[in-house]
């Protein structure tokens, strides 16, 4: 496995248990299950891309682990379930607001579209103008 | 359809102090020019659990002296005076951090509106004739008699709920009944993407909704077609 590989794969084991500590927060669970279904896939992808790694990337990732692992408030959890994987990407160089590219025989658009799913709302009730 | 100051209430009152202090402004006025990658480094300092600088200068090295985008003295200063601003708001403690984090967003995108606009206001109600006043004031205001733009601000795209988007859209809708054209826009000081998986669980209507998010700040100071 290489360094980049390695990195990525400590960074995404990181973000599943940030993920378990933000999902304690019932009405924000949907939320919480949605990021993580994009991020983490985007995170595990850091593996593969073709560039050097950058100076200090490994040390970079490192800290970013330690600091998310310092988190033991739900709700702060949830604000770094978006803010970690920009974090990682930037110190891995690649990035993180595309899904990872899908091999050519599982090509996005040629997925059946799922039906949308109901929105029940409680989580608005909580976040009323949250800043 | 005209502009009112919001009126003043106790929470408003303490958020007006928090507004006016200067870190908030010179926060701001640092982001206006800060790169994509210094803004995620100060919402992870400003969200972050230890305010030691040198451990952000090693999460973040590309910004602090060990990457491409720091070999410009220029890069590695503006970087060295966000970090140590962002660090004044994380140190300002738990429960002022998030009223500072929001003021913050709001301030930016005033700044950056006043860039193309001089009728940047803020905290301030739309009227309508017939339609009762909603109670919340809008963030941000730009109040051009031919092209109104209201701006509701959040620091995060969790922030984002069926109120915000339901009272956006209210107004723009009876703003064209009096055939005023007003922009309704929502701004995230963080990811279009995890601001999208936001929108795509609500019903609430927003197709008439600019998103403005933290990779397009730059956006809100160019002028609008």
């Amino acid at each position: 496995m290489t360094e980049r590989a390695e990195a990525a794969a400590r960074a995404a084991l990181a973000y599943r248990a940030l993920a378990d500590l933000a999902e304690t927060v019932e009405d924000e669970w949907q939320y919480v299950t949605d990021l993580t279904d994009a991020y983490l896939p985007s995170i595990e992808a850091l593996a593969g891309a073709a560039a050097p790694l950058p100076a200090g990337a490994m040390d970079a990732v490192d800290e970013a682990i330690d600091e998310i692992a310092l988190i033991t408030d739900p709700h702060k959890a949830i604000d770094w379930l978006s803010t970690f994987p920009h974090v990682v990407a930037i110190a891995l160089g690649g990035d993180v607001d595309e899904g990872p590219e899908t091999a050519p025989t599982e090509r996005a658009d040629d997925a059946e579209p799922e039906p949308p799913e109901p929105d029940d709302d409680p989580p608005f009730k909580l976040l009323r103008f949250h800043r | 359809m005209r502009f009112q100051d919001a009126a003043r209430d106790a929470r408003t009152v303490v958020y007006a102090g928090i507004q006016a202090d200067p870190l908030v402004a010179r926060v701001a006025g640092l982001l206006v020019a800060a790169t994509p990658a210094e803004r995620w480094m100060a919402r992870a300092v400003m969200n972050g659990e230890r305010t030691e600088p040198e451990i952000w200068r090693r999460i973040f090295p590309s910004l602090f002296g060990e990457g491409p985008a720091a070999a410009a003295a220029e890069f590695l200063g503006h970087a060295e005076k966000l970090l140590a601003a962002s660090l004044e708001v994380a140190n300002r403690g738990e429960q002022a951090r998030s009223s500072y984090r929001g003021a913050i967003v709001e301030e930016l995108t005033a700044q950056l509106l006043a860039r193309r606009s001089g009728t940047v206001k803020r905290e301030r109600r739309v009227l309508f004739d017939g339609v009762p006043a909603e109670i919340h004031p809008y963030d941000v205001t730009v109040e051009s008699a031919a092209k109104p733009e209201v701006y509701d601000c959040k620091w995060g795209a969790r922030g984002i709920n069926a109120d915000v988007l339901n009272q956006l859209d209210d107004a723009r809708t009876h703003a064209a009944d009096e055939e005023i054209e007003l922009d309704v826009a929502i701004v995230v000081f963080d990811a279009r993407r995890s601001a999208d998986i936001r929108l795509d669980r609500s019903t609430a209507r927003r197709d008439g909704t600019r998103l403005v998010a933290l990779e397009t700040f730059d956006e809100l100071a160019k002028a609008r077609p």
